[in-house]
């Protein structure tokens, strides 16, 4: 009983690091919704910090340890949140992940990297390397106290649980009792609608962000004593923690806190009574892990399907339809010029380490494949590599010849990944990137082992291939083989991207729920891409070991993976040569960097992992990028001087709340908006008509401020505010009730009005009002019907009027009796003297209460005029599309994704229907393009199912493309071939 | 896309061609292998260009960089004193493998194919990936011999041997006789052995389990189960068997073949509880543990390993060792075993030079390392042949006692035993 006792207490201090940790993450990852890999980095620079400025300046413990926790390590989460997570929040699932992998090795790096300057400037740091027993905040060597037979404590350990203890309740306070508090849970909710409130989400994201770090910090603080300096163990404490986050479905903090508490005991009682398992090497080492991986299996929800990742729009392919030439002509020359470099230019040295980097990018290129093309996160891909090298090394070892090996390397590979795949293919996004994380660490633990495997450190022999005359243990032959190895692989992953099985996982990737619609298996869809990208890295780890002649264990471990993703996503992982870019770059630029700029080895490492903040603004590599952005430039010079001719002077007309002139707007390369006029004054409703895709909700986005106008100008009350944001306009007034229910699901009712109105008599008059809200004032708001939901979202704008209320579709999927309500409550609000912008599709009970109609048609306002003036027929033609115009337009819906909308050309070109009828709404029927809209991308999950009905009158066509292929690759190529 | 192909495949297919061609006139013509025609690789009539590769920085925050300045005291000595056979030696530095297989590989490279040196010495490392590359390459490499590549490779030597057992091989006894030695003999005293749950760690047990047998100790617990890759916060669980392994009381010595995170950690935990036992392990011997008062008191009393003549010897070659060291850092630095690595590396590369006389090639130097001893150096006594089949098999336990390091077993050399 002492032993159990003994070892729940003990747990608990694990526990209590565990729980910082966690807490962290859950609130990173609230405040941007993405997965910090680098929290571990940032408490092992806090301890650095702590550790240089204690020992070395030999600053007092506690004052330090105060500065660290509230200065600096809240200093470095608000510079990496301006500077990075900020934008990352924005951008892919993929780029999110990798940006913060490549956080975690720079910042150590980076650590190190000014300890080394310092003390070449002469400063008194002390050497960061090989220390031992750290002081930590108390004293050093730490007190004991026995409690009882076999059971003690020390300080350091009752430190860090008083310090647990009190943060611990310091954000149970925060979080629940501050308005604060209600802001950050309410951006977790609904990120755009905290914005559509006036309320900054940027900032609080930074200071969820200085929090986080806070908490990283005083993990670190107090891990001093325990894991020292070591980098790689806080990232491993971290990766443990993440089963607390976990836990705490990345979202409650009190259970990803009590998540880790548990977790540190659990650990403890493993240790302590898994002498059943002595007889598996690692399996202690494992324990973690295994833990991991269980709890990710059991406490993720299925929301998603497979692995999709929430946004991650591709960019837009400019040369699709360009000439074969255009497309692949500056690669082909490359590996030529490539091939014949090495019989004439590179040196034995540099030969050398282009094949290295040759025989890398056939790794990398598995990266296309399972996330390019599967966009799911595989960390495990160095586990395949060395299954499949040591599988080949055994055999050749019994004197197999190298092909025979290779394939069954390869298999193995295949096999160990479709194994892999099986469980974790229920995950998605970041659950499945850490499931493979680890089952990466499960195999480098205990299957790679097992010693008939492993062969100790030794590892096996792999000689290089001699096939006749050809004989691969020259550098060279080796660097013209790697060459036309590939070339293939690169010219098949293009030929799989372009067949029918390529365009099935580009669906997948890009549309689950419609791919399985048509047709496609999702699961086996992942299955085959998942297997196929383990055969591929086996490949090209029997390759790269036939390249060093040898394969150990301990060769590639699953942290070695972990930097090879962000390598390659870091170049571009949409396209199998940009994983060739990245394969080079990986093995020159280290040699470069060591005989050009500086012999410190940390450098190059912080520079691989800056490269992932440069993903914040190309999320999709920088290969990918320089192409793009030079289109992009071309698009703009063929802009500018259209904008200045829409620009219209003059000041707005007295009275109007809110004036849109010529406003142009519109997504990436799919212009909406052509020119739209529209003038709402104080007292006034105006109900904006037009057929689907017409620009209604972007006409919206626009008035509130969500969308920037790309051309013309938006007044507020007079005041030009065209390059105010959605927090700015918020403030001054103008209030958007977007699409579907403008409230926070996961805030009870209360918190709900507390966040519009902070006076509790307001509030209490709203409660007065509405009665069946009072009744249920503590239930959260997701738990109420749809008319429940509108008047929550309604009633605090009654009490307090704003200025301007935009409204897009108020009652979408609401009873007609609810609907009625509604739209008395908003006549209500326009004699309270509130400018009211309508968007409607029921138009006959709009008509009922607008004072002014306006016709949207194509991007432009065709007709705006008093109700009274509005006719059967030109309200019949607004909705059919054809006001304005001649029947042509229907004609040009027909052909709906037939691949102009992404072309360059198709930018100038504003009457192409098929740009905004595809553009506009593509997530109203399959949740796909989140990335053309992109702001909307945070309400992807829970409006899927109202949005099918209101647009059951689109095209059907339209979504028979884009069950087939990915709208926004739509590229002529893959749309053209049936 | 189907066209592309075939003129992708025509093209590597031509190629491939043309590689082959080559190649095959490539290998006929042989490159610029050492040892044979006028010119030897990286050496001169007046120099010998020698190259190292060590572990600097490391994620782990483990570092053996001085491991370099251990190797530039002794070349900066020996070109003091003339140089060997009137060549100086060209000490061009180390590489920083980063513990990592691929840069280690790289390094290798770099210093056969771009720096062109006669040899590699020191190489200090967790990993060797370079090692068949050095000897394709027929490059001579000293180093630290912890891995098994430095185990019968023709050109590969270990400083004081290779000290990985090889199935047929020996195990060094210095652990074993050594603590005979404090405890006053072997007879009725019980160990308990303590190793990492991992491959290396079930090898450690394996050897050390048959060592300490045959030492004439009763083994009374010998498990590899402390998770590997990172320090448990809480030992109770492993301190509990341990106390209670001897037929349910604590065993006489308690042998911990893990790294010093781990030992500070299992010792104070044992201590903690009471054990009043001898503690040994092979790896806190470093004066810089003595500045920190946590780990000087868990290491309080434990009997360090080593496989040198302690810095502690007062002996006229350690006063050398010293003396080098102070001149090459310029200023006094605290001693740590990796100096020492460092340092016996280049001496073992540098007698073995000295031996091969004035014609020095890769082929000369082989000779001389072939019939290469020696006796009463730093490491004990060496022998060319024995080094690659085995370690030399000296050793002295110190202890950490009252803030300093004491020799509790003085260096000696001692009988091996076969590995079964």
């Amino acid at each position: 009983m002492a032993d159990l006792l003994g070892f729940v207490l003990s747990g608990l201090v694990s526990g209590a690091l565990y729980a910082l940790l966690a807490t962290g993450l859950v609130l990173s990852y609230s405040a941007s919704g993405l997965f910090n890999f680098a929290h571990g980095a940032t408490a092992y620079l806090c301890a650095l910090g702590f550790h240089e400025l204690h020992s070395g300046f030999g600053w007092p413990a506690i004052p330090t340890a105060i500065l660290m926790v509230f200065v600096i390590a809240p200093a470095l989460g608000w510079a990496l949140d301006r500077l990075m997570f900020r934008k990352l929040a924005r951008v892919g699932e993929t780029a999110q992940i990798v940006a913060t992998i490549g956080l975690l090795v720079a910042l150590p790096a980076l650590g190190l990297w000014v300890v080394e300057l310092l003390e070449d400037a002469g400063a008194s740091v002390v050497p960061a390397e090989n220390q031992f027993g750290l002081p930590g905040v108390g004293p050093s060597p730490a007190e004991s106290w026995q409690l009882m037979d076999g059971v003690g404590i020390d300080s350091d350990q009752l430190i860090t649980w008083v310090a647990t203890a009190i943060v611990a309740v310091a954000l149970w306070i925060l979080m629940r009792h501050t308005p604060l508090g209600l802001k950050l849970r309410a951006s977790v909710d609904n990120r755009s609608l905290v914005e559509l409130r006036g309320i900054s989400a940027d900032r609080l994201s930074s200071l969820a962000w200085m929090l986080s770090s806070g908490l990283a910090g005083l993990a670190g603080v107090l891990a001093t004593p325990l894991l020292a300096l070591s980098a790689h163990d806080y990232t491993l404490f971290l990766f443990i923690s993440a089963t607390a986050a976990v836990l705490g479905r990345f979202m409650s903090v009190p259970l990803a806190f009590a998540g880790g508490l548990g977790l540190g005991v659990l650990q403890n009682l493993v240790a302590g009574y898994a002498s059943f398992a002595d007889g598996i090497t690692g399996f202690r080492t494992a324990v973690p892990f295994l833990i991991l991986f269980a709890g990710l299996l059991i406490m993720t929800r299925r929301q998603r399907t497979a692995g999709t990742a929430a946004v991650d729009a591709p960019p837009i392919d400019y040369l699709a339809g360009k000439s074969w030439i255009r497309k692949w002509g500056p690669w082909a020359t490359g590996a030529v010029l490539l091939a014949l470099a090495f019989y004439t230019v590179t040196t034995p040295f540099w030969s050398g380490t282009l094949t290295q980097g040759l025989a890398i990018s056939l790794v990398f290129i598995s990266f296309t494949v399972v996330t390019g093309l599967g966009a799911m996160v595989s960390l495990a891909q160095a586990t395949f590599v060395t299954g499949a090298a040591m599988v080949a090394g055994l055999l050749m070892s019994h004197g197999w010849p190298f092909i025979g090996a290779a394939v069954v390397g390869t298999c193995v590979a295949a096999l160990l990944g479709a194994l892999v795949a099986l469980p974790a293919l229920r995950l998605g996004g970041r659950s499945l990137a850490l499931a493979t994380l680890a089952l990466a660490f499960l195999a480098d633990q205990v299957l790679f082992q097992m010693g008939w495997l492993r062969n100790g450190d030794t590892g096996w022999e792999i000689p290089r291939p001699v096939f006749g005359p050809v004989d691969l243990t020259d550098d060279r032959a080796m660097g013209v083989a790697m060459v036309v190895l590939v070339v293939a692989a690169v010219a098949a992953v293009s030929a799989l991207r372009n067949s029918p099985s390529g365009r099935a996982m580009l669906a997948v990737r890009s549309a689950p729920a419609a791919a399985m619609a048509s047709g496609v298996s999702v699961v086996r869809t992942k299955l085959m891409l998942f297997t196929l990208s383990a055969g591929l890295a086996g490949f090209g780890g029997v390759m790269y070991a036939s390249y060093q002649t040898r394969i150990t264990a301990t060769d590639f471990t699953a942290m070695t993976g972990l930097i090879w993703l962000a390598v390659v996503v870091a170049a571009g992982v949409r396209r199998p040569q940009f994983a060739v870019v990245a394969g080079l770059v990986f093995a020159i630029m280290p040699p470069l960097i060591s005989d050009y700029v500086t012999e410190s080895a940390h450098l190059p490492v912080i520079l691989f992992g800056l490269a992932g903040l440069a993903l914040a603004n190309d999320p999709d590599g920088y290969a990918a990028a320089a192409s793009v952005r030079r289109h992009r430039r071309k698009a703009a010079v063929q802009h500018t001087p259209t904008t200045a001719v829409t620009r219209e002077a003059g000041p707005p007309p007295e009275g109007a709340a809110l004036e849109l002139r010529g406003v142009r707007a519109g997504y990436d390369g799919a212009p909406v908006l052509t020119g739209v006029d529209l003038t709402v004054r104080s007292g006034e409703i105006l109900a904006l008509l037009g057929p689907n895709g017409a620009g209604k909700s972007t006409t919206c986005k626009v008035a509130a401020g969500l969308l920037t106008a790309q051309g013309g100008t938006v007044y507020v009350s007079g005041h030009d505010a065209t390059r105010h944001g959605a927090v700015r306009r918020a403030r001054a007034g103008v209030v958007l009730a977007p699409e579907g229910r403008g409230i926070f699901p996961s805030l009870t009712i209360e918190e709900n009005l507390a966040l519009h109105l902070p006076s509790r008599e307001a509030r209490e008059e709203v409660y007065a009002r509405f009665p069946s809200l009072s009744e249920r004032r503590k239930v959260t708001a997701g738990s109420l019907s749809g008319g429940e939901q509108q008047m929550l979202a309604l009633a605090p704008l009654l009490q307090d009027p704003p200025k301007v209320l935009i409204a897009d579709e108020p009652s979408l999927g609401l009873a007609p009796r609810v609907v009625d309500e509604v739209f008395r409550l908003l006549t209500e609000l326009r004699d309270a003297g509130t400018a009211l912008l309508l968007v409607e599709e029921k138009a006959a009970e709009i008509l009922g209460v607008a004072d002014t109609v306006a016709y949207l048609s194509q991007g432009k306002v065709t007709w705006c005029g008093p109700r009274t003036e509005v006719q059967a027929d030109r309200l019949t033609e607004a909705y059919l599309g054809i006001a304005g115009t001649d029947g042509s337009t229907a004609g040009g819906g027909g052909d709906a994704g037939a691949g102009a909308d992404a072309d360059a050309g198709a930018v100038e070109e504003p009457r192409t229907r098929t740009d905004t009828g595809t553009g506009e709404k593509p997530r109203t029927r399959t949740d796909t393009g989140t990335g053309e809209k992109p702001r909307t991308g945070t309400d992807t999950d829970t409006d899927s199912g109202t949005d099918s009905d209101s647009d059951s009158d689109s095209d059907s066509d339209g979504t028979s493309t884009r069950t087939s292929t990915d709208p926004s690759e739509s590229s002529s190529t893959e749309v053209a071939r049936p | 896309m189907l066209r592309s192909f075939r003129a992708i495949a025509a093209a590597s297919a031509a190629l491939l061609l043309a590689t082959a061609c080559n190649s095959a006139s490539n290998s006929a013509g042989g490159s610029d292998n050492p040892g044979k025609g006028g010119s030897v690789r990286g050496v001169t009539d007046d120099s010998i260009k020698v190259g190292g590769i060590v572990s600097m920085t490391t994620a782990s925050g483990y570092s053996k960089k001085d491991t370099d300045l251990g190797a530039k005291a002794r070349y900066d000595r020996a070109n003091a004193e003339g140089g060997i056979n009137g060549r100086k030696i060209d000490y061009i530095g180390a590489e920083d493998d980063g513990q990592d297989p691929g840069k280690n590989l790289t390094a290798a490279r770099k210093l056969v194919q771009q720096e062109k040196v006669f040899a590699v010495s020191p190489m200090s490392s967790v990993t060797f990936s370079g090692a068949d590359l050095l000897s394709k390459e027929k490059v001579p490499t000293f180093g630290w011999g912890t891995i098994p590549q430095f185990c019968n490779s023709e050109y590969i030597y270990g400083f004081n041997g290779c000290l990985v057992p090889m199935p047929g091989g020996t195990i060094t006894q210095s652990w074993p006789e050594g603590l005979a030695h404090v405890l006053g003999g072997a007879e009725g005293k019980s160990v308990a052995v303590l190793a990492n749950d991992n491959d290396a760690g079930k090898f450690a047990i394996r050897t050390y389990q048959q060592g300490f047998a045959a030492g004439g100790f009763k083994v009374a617990y010998a498990k590899a189960s402390v998770p590997a890759t990172s320090t448990p916060s809480d030992w109770s669980a492993y301190t509990k068997e341990i106390l209670r392994s001897n037929g349910g009381k604590a065993p006489d010595v308690v042998v911990s073949v893990m790294q010093t995170p781990y030992n500070i950690g299992l010792f104070t935990a044992l201590k903690r509880a009471g054990y009043k036992g001898v503690l040994t392990d092979p790896t806190d011997y470093d004066p810089g543990l003595l500045a920190k008062d946590t780990t000087a008191q868990a290491l309080d009393g434990v009997h360090v390993l080593l496989s040198f003549e302690p810095f502690e010897s007062d002996s006229p070659q350690m006063a050398q060792f010293k003396e080098d060291i102070k001149k090459a850092a310029g200023k006094d630095v605290p001693l740590n075993m990796h100096m020492m690595t460092g340092y016996m590396s280049a001496d073992y590369f540098l007698s073995i030079a000295e031996k091969a006389g004035k014609d020095l090639t890769v082929d000369s130097f082989q000779k001389a390392a072939a019939a290469y001893s020696d006796t009463g150096t730093m490491v004990g006594d060496r022998s060319g042949p024995k080094g690659h089949k085995e370690a030399f098999g000296c050793g002295a336990l110190v202890q950490l006692k009252d803030g300093k390091y004491v020799v509790s077993s003085p260096f000696k050399c001692y009988e091996p035993i076969p590995f079964k």
